[in-house]
């Protein structure tokens, strides 16, 4: 079938993610608590939770409309500094692959690198702050490594997981400049930032569906 | 978990209809967007503020006359997002503009930040104001910064006064600006909170423990140590203001203020101290406010503030206001 993502995919993949990280509440509860307050995982299910109830009006519409609706629900559900910046994201991705029904390689590629883009601008940080960039850039990058050498879609999408999983584990060692974790004495070292490891946790389960679906 | 609620999901929903329904002349709620606006708004410059909810009677509790028109809560120690923030702007524009009194945090300064964006698309005038009062956090620009804590509340007094009085926006903005300036705070915890959706206390602390510089949502202070007399406690915190801002010879707004779970009586014994404190200093102290006035759910502990006043800030603190959580009579 090739790479080709629909707005039933995308839905498909909102489930997924709403499924996985609503079983993972005490592990993220726990990183959260140790350099923030400990509600990330409550407001990152709320708004999943949220997504997957909208899913059959995804069905219908266009993807940058998918992206526009997901963009309105994370903002005001999520709340918080999460829930603006994967609003902001979804906003800017649904503005970079305006007037497009499905995705293919090169157009997730720039819906990414717009969140990216957006997450940068809107929060006012950059790589190695110790948040979701440091798992969403590194994969951005990656992807367009593997577009300009030709890898295989497969090849790709694995690489893609790969760089978002690293760039979250390589948080622990990161000094928040940011948000709660900042204020600790130690800038959070030796955790991980629980908004980089949610961010890996999307990215992957969405390489591991287009995987499925190549 | 302990605690007087139905669903930890509605805490702050419920909280915010049940505040309208004490005031029901004077506040509107709006539901789902948690917005508190007052009901008289008049012909003049709005202004409003927000936050994560779990700081009452901060943000709702001063909207009424004299101070906010309108305050929007997020949940729970969780900032607000732009489509209630934008909502809020609409139901208190008068064409005059809105000032908006935000908290120095990362998700209060994006949201608000997003919403002002919108409001300018829709050429509605929008200042801002951010609040770092916590001198426990230095200032700096490279990160977040110092933390806005309970200095808020004469922050939402000093600009709702001067709206009131008919002044412009950048006016109003001015002396919202001239009194942050002037605000110094520091806090003092002696337990942990429970946010109600996480159903346990965020951090431990043993009993005989307290830590400086607590931040409003349990954020590290800066140093944990056994529990002391009142006398050296306040002491602690009143010189860690005064080595931050110099008072000498000044005139000032004092604020005792508590946590959310420490009784009156022991405020009142901790003011006691401070005034105390600065009659030694020869800082004349103006005006005094003891409660709980910016709260951390159910922490326990309390925060000093203190206010330098010049003529114009004694004028606008001392204007009338009346609101849920502080009310000033007319002279």
């Amino acid at each position: 079938m090739g790479f080709m993502i629909s707005s039933t995919d995308y839905a498909e993949f909102v489930k997924r993610t709403y499924a996985y990280i609503h079983a993972q509440k005490d592990y993220i509860t726990a990183l959260d608590s140790a350099t923030g307050d400990g509600d990330h995982w409550v407001n990152m299910d709320m708004g999943f939770e949220r997504l997957t109830k909208q899913t059959d009006q995804f069905l219908s519409m266009p993807i940058d409309r998918v992206f526009q609706e997901m963009g309105k629900t994370m903002m005001a559900v999520i709340g918080g500094s999460s829930g603006v910046l994967y609003g902001s994201a979804y906003l800017a991705a649904a503005r970079a692959v305006k007037g497009k029904d499905t995705l293919d390689v090169n157009s997730l590629c720039d819906a990414l690198a717009a969140m990216l883009e957006a997450i940068i601008s809107r929060g006012q940080s950059k790589e190695g702050f110790k948040t979701m960039i440091d798992s969403l850039a590194p994969a951005v990058k990656t992807y367009r490594q593997a577009l300009a050498e030709h890898k295989s879609e497969k090849e790709l999408c694995l690489a893609v997981k790969q760089a978002a999983i690293d760039g979250a584990e390589n948080t622990k060692n990161m000094e928040a400049v940011r948000g709660r974790a900042s204020y600790q004495e130690n800038k959070g070292v030796g955790h991980l930032d629980p908004g980089a490891v949610t961010m890996s946790y999307q990215i992957s389960i969405m390489m591991d569906y287009i995987i499925e679906t190549l | 978990m302990k605690k007087l609620m139905n669903d930890p999901s509605k805490a702050v929903g419920e909280a915010m209809e049940g505040l309208q329904l004490a005031y029901p002349d004077k506040l509107t709620y709006t539901p789902d967007l948690e917005i508190i606006t007052r009901k008289e708004k008049g012909d003049k410059v709005a202004v409003i503020s927000g936050g994560g909810a779990g700081h009452e009677p901060l943000h709702a509790g001063y909207v009424g006359i004299g101070m906010l028109d309108a305050a929007i809560a997020g949940n729970v120690f969780s900032s607000p997002s732009p489509d209630r923030i934008t909502e809020a702007i609409r139901q208190v524009n008068k064409g005059k503009g809105v000032l908006m009194v935000v908290k120095n945090y990362s998700g209060d300064i994006m949201n608000f930040g997003f919403s002002a964006e919108l409001a300018e698309m829709d050429d509605v005038e929008v200042e801002t104001v951010v609040v770092k009062d916590d001198v426990a956090v230095p200032d700096s620009t490279y990160s977040t910064g110092r933390r806005g804590i309970a200095g808020t509340v004469f922050v939402h007094k000093i600009a709702g006064a001067k709206a009131e009085q008919g002044a412009a926006l950048k006016e109003v903005k001015q002396a919202a600006e001239h009194a942050i300036a002037n605000i110094r705070s520091v806090g003092m915890a002696m337990s942990s909170c429970t946010l109600p959706s996480v159903g346990k206390p965020g951090f431990e602390m043993a009993d005989n423990e307290i830590e400086i510089g607590m931040g409003i949502h349990g954020e590290p202070g800066v140093g944990r140590s056994e529990i002391k007399p009142a006398k050296e406690l306040a002491k602690d915190l009143l010189e860690r203001i005064l080595k931050d801002y110099d008072y000498s010879e000044s005139e000032v707004a004092v604020m005792v203020n508590g946590l959310g779970a420490t009784p009156l009586m022991e405020l009142y014994i901790m003011n006691r101290e401070v005034q105390n404190l600065l009659k030694d200093r020869e800082i004349k102290v103006y005006k005094t406010f003891v409660g709980n006035f910016c709260t951390s759910l159910d922490m326990a502990g309390c925060s000093l503030t203190l206010m330098k006043l010049d003529d114009e800030l004694k004028e606008l603190l001392d204007a009338p206001c009346d609101t849920p959580a502080l009310k000033i009579l007319d002279k």
